[in-house]
């Protein structure tokens, strides 16, 4: 592991990627401590206010201030970001690699399922998986982890193809190991670079996918100070004061921006060839 | 007269993370106009860095600490990118171990070779054409015009290796290095390529350096040999002398180590009275019908992978298969373990088998395999406890005794110390790696052990040790073993009877006793066992 590291720092998007993540990370963890002013607090006298003075980043219409919702909302959107990911990026994992190792007809439903699947663009899937199951952050969560396993599950296959033919795996077959043994503790640890790689990359699109099921009232709901939220109740303020809207749309950039630089930090840095 | 190659006091190191790492010290060797030198030593020694040195392409890490290479007199080290570029292929040439990567797969084989024959001998299209076929017909290729028009993956293995010793051989080049030609192809074709060798080298007179890790081939076409190990020539001389009456103690090491089939190595007898393994008419055939093409009502096209073998194994018995690749020998191995489906009878310690489904629990712990890989056959990402205590839980009595005792007493079985348990496969060398793979397969008291040419991909002195291994543990614990090797020198040291198997089917089945009194009966098995280069000290070729 240190290794990795090493190489990843190497690359200028390796540093910036990890030094953006690494400060969004510790944001989301300690941003309410670090908060100026309880999030939630109303104060109908100073409303839109622009930056400066006592409210760095300013207020939004019912006054309270954007940067402390900022920082406790992190929490939500980054953290569910990447919990959506995990989630759906182990999940993915498993099928595609559960599909390579059996092969034959499965392998073939599962791939056809999956292409299925992957016909419908993201964001539809998941606003169709969240108006079935219900609006709420959980549902959202779910949504975009489900909207994310087909892909995974079609990169990971690729990879496990390649395992699948390896002898280690022979042995464990001709050894009577069985079919979860041999997916879990044979196949999937030499499969996992390039999941990992995949999942860095994806943890943007979740971010983004979960702003925006938010900025369609489907994903979190008011008054919780989830960025794409901030950005929906913004949208009809912006006349009234543009910065409402500027703050928690640069911080879904930044944050988006960080997570893929990482990503193709770790490509680099996990390819011994390059 | 000055020799075409001189190197002379060459050091080379390899910067590392670690530092820097000698590759070769204080080489000095010399190939003149009509001779061949042979480079012997085992993977890891240097000989391929010496080639590169002087093809002047090494890596980038390489830092050359001092010494001269010398072509007729021309000192290759001083001479500017440029006009190396022009002295490579004309004035010095290459021929590569394994010719399907050493080849373009984009370009025809005809376009490979006329494209050398233009950039350095300045021929026409028109001239280069006909000049390139009368080398392919040169180095014995059928239909030379055909094969110009065709790439790399139309043609096989000893073609392609045909065209690279004609591309090589196309410039007329003052020396060609050649890196172990012969060890990616089979017996039988590489037995022919050596010919070839032969044949142009004395018709050429060139110079060549001939780089190989096998005794037996450089004695056949070497005047003079060097022995390099770890970077240093530890012996150098004419042929017959340096492996006649070797002076040094790690040049005896290696001739040790190659298998000589009159040493029997096991002393065991098989048990008489009903076989632990019978066969009947046991087919593999390779290819699925898929759903589509069998909704068109079309057949698909099937490979046999091995046809009708008939067989038993004692028990105890050591059983050697023998072929060249694509006999269908690995194939066999993979029916018994159940990782090919099969048609015909199996028998095993008295059940009857009928495929893969079927074979039980005791079936699995009963029947092992060692593959030919170490490095493919261990999963990277386990460590070798994990990698051992797994059959042990599996199959063991692990539940009552402690599992670290176990996997112990197995690294101590195949001569480990305990404390390789916390490593991973990437931290061992090959032959440690094998060790721990027949650990693997030792570790549930198995009845049949089968053994995928697991000696091929090791040097020659840790082959030897392997067997020696293999031996011991056969001794010890009785297993009956299905040995298979294209080395038909190697299971004459080891096994008790020889299966020869040809296209897929079984040709021959002879005791080693009745080769040995009375020689092989099928034609088959005697040209086998004529392709396999020999030590032969006496007759070495004379100094040119």
């Amino acid at each position: 592991m240190p290794d990795i590291v090493r190489r990843l720092l190497r690359t200028p998007q390796g540093v910036i990627g990890l030094a953006l993540v690494l400060l969004v990370l510790t944001l989301a963890i300690l941003g309410p401590l670090a908060a100026p002013h309880d999030p939630d607090a109303l104060s109908p006298l100073r409303r839109y206010r622009p930056p400066g003075g006592d409210f760095l980043f300013g207020t939004d219409q019912l006054g309270r201030d954007i940067l402390s919702r900022l920082l406790v909302g992190a929490r939500a959107t980054v953290l569910l970001a990447l919990l959506a990911t995990f989630l759906g990026t182990m999940a993915g994992a498993v099928i595609g690699t559960a599909s390579a190792f059996l092969g034959g007809r499965v392998d073939e439903a599962v791939m056809r399922t999956v292409d299925a699947l992957m016909a419908m663009p993201s964001l539809l899937l998941a606003l169709l998986i969240v108006s079935v199951l219900g609006r709420g952050s959980e549902n959202a969560v779910l949504a975009i982890a489900i909207a994310f396993t087909p892909g995974m599950a079609r990169i990971t296959r690729s990879v496990a193809l390649a395992v699948r033919r390896q002898d280690y795996v022979n042995a464990a077959i001709a050894r009577g190991e069985g079919s979860f043994y041999i997916v879990t503790r044979e196949m999937l640890p030499n499969v996992v670079a390039p999941i990992v790689v995949e999942m860095s990359i994806r943890v943007a699109f979740a971010i983004m996918l979960f702003a925006t099921l938010s900025f369609l009232g489907l994903g979190a709901q008011p008054p919780a100070s989830e960025w794409g939220l901030m950005v929906s109740e913004a949208r009809r303020f912006m006349h009234l004061s543009p910065w409402m809207i500027v703050w928690p749309a640069a911080a879904i950039a930044f944050v988006a921006i960080g997570f893929n630089l990482l990503g193709d930090g770790l490509r680099d840095a996990l390819n011994p060839r390059t | 007269m000055t020799p075409v190659l001189e190197v002379s006091g060459y050091t080379l190191d390899y910067a590392t993370r670690q530092g820097a790492m000698r590759a070769l010290e204080d080489v000095s060797l010399s190939v003149g106009r009509g001779e061949v030198v042979g480079v012997v030593g085992e993977s890891g020694s240097g000989k391929t860095s010496l080639a590169w040195a002087v093809m002047r392409h090494l890596p980038g890490n390489a830092i050359e600490r001092a010494g001269a290479l010398r072509l007729s007199g021309t000192d290759l080290r001083a001479l500017p990118p440029r006009e190396l570029a022009r002295l490579r292929g004309r004035r010095i040439a290459m021929v590569f171990q394994d010719p399907s990567t050493s080849l373009n797969p984009t370009l025809t084989l005809g376009r490979q070779i006329t494209e050398v024959l233009e950039r350095h001998r300045g021929l026409s299209a028109g001239e280069a054409e006909a000049e390139a076929a009368s080398m392919f017909a040169h180095v014995g290729l059928q239909d030379p015009r055909g094969l110009m028009r065709r790439y790399p993956h139309e043609a096989s293995g000893g073609e392609k290796q045909r065209v690279v010793i004609a591309i090589a051989f196309a410039c007329r080049p003052d020396c060609i290095i050649f890196d172990e030609p012969t060890t990616a192809l089979d017996v039988m074709t590489a037995r022919q390529i050596l010919e070839l060798f032969r044949t142009l080298q004395a018709e050429t007179g060139v110079a060549s350096l001939y780089i190989s890790h096998d005794l037996a081939i450089v004695s056949g076409i070497a005047a003079r040999v060097a022995v390099i190990h770890r970077g240093r020539i530890v012996e150098q001389g004419p042929t017959r002398k340096v492996l006649g009456a070797p002076a040094e103690d790690y040049t005896r090491d290696l001739l040790r180590a190659v298998p000589r089939p009159e040493e029997r190595l096991t002393h065991t007898m098989p048990e008489a009275g009903a076989p632990l393994v019978s066969a009947r008419d046991l087919t593999v055939r390779y290819g699925r019908a898929s759903l589509f093409s069998g909704l068109l009502g079309r057949r698909s096209t099937e490979v046999v992978g091995a046809a009708e073998v008939t067989l038993a194994v004692q028990p105890g018995e050591i059983l050697g298969i023998v072929g060249e690749s694509g006999s269908g020998k690995s194939t066999l191995a993979r029916a018994l373990t159940g990782l090919a489906s099969f048609d015909g009878r199996l028998n095993f310690a008295g059940r009857s088998v009928t495929g893969a489904s079927d074979m039980g629990r005791d079936y699995r712990r009963d029947v092992q395999i060692v593959f030919q890989h170490p490095d493919a056959s261990l999963n990277p990402r386990q460590r070798v406890r994990e990698i051992l205590s797994r059959p042990l839980r599996l199959y063991g009595d692990a539940k009552r005794r402690n599992a670290e005792a176990a996997v112990a007493a197995l690294l101590e079985a195949v001569s480990l110390p305990p404390d390789f348990a916390d490593r991973f496969p990437h931290q061992l060398s090959g032959g440690e790696k094998q060790r721990v793979a027949i650990a693997r397969a030792f570790a549930p008291r198995p009845k049949l052990v089968i053994c995928d040419e697991v000696t091929s991909s090791l040097d020659v002195s840790v082959q030897a040790a392997v067997i020696r291994l293999l031996a011991r543990l056969q001794r010890e614990t009785g297993a009956a073993f299905l040995f298979i090797t294209h080395d038909i020198n190697l299971v004459r040291q080891i096994a008790h009877r020889i299966a020869v198997m040809h296209r897929g089917r079984l040709v021959e089945t002879i005791t080693v006793e009745a080769l040995h009194a009375r020689g092989p009966a099928h034609d088959y098995t005697a040209r086998l066992m004529a392709a396999v280069p020999r030590l032969t000290i006496g007759d070495s070729p004379h100094v040119a």
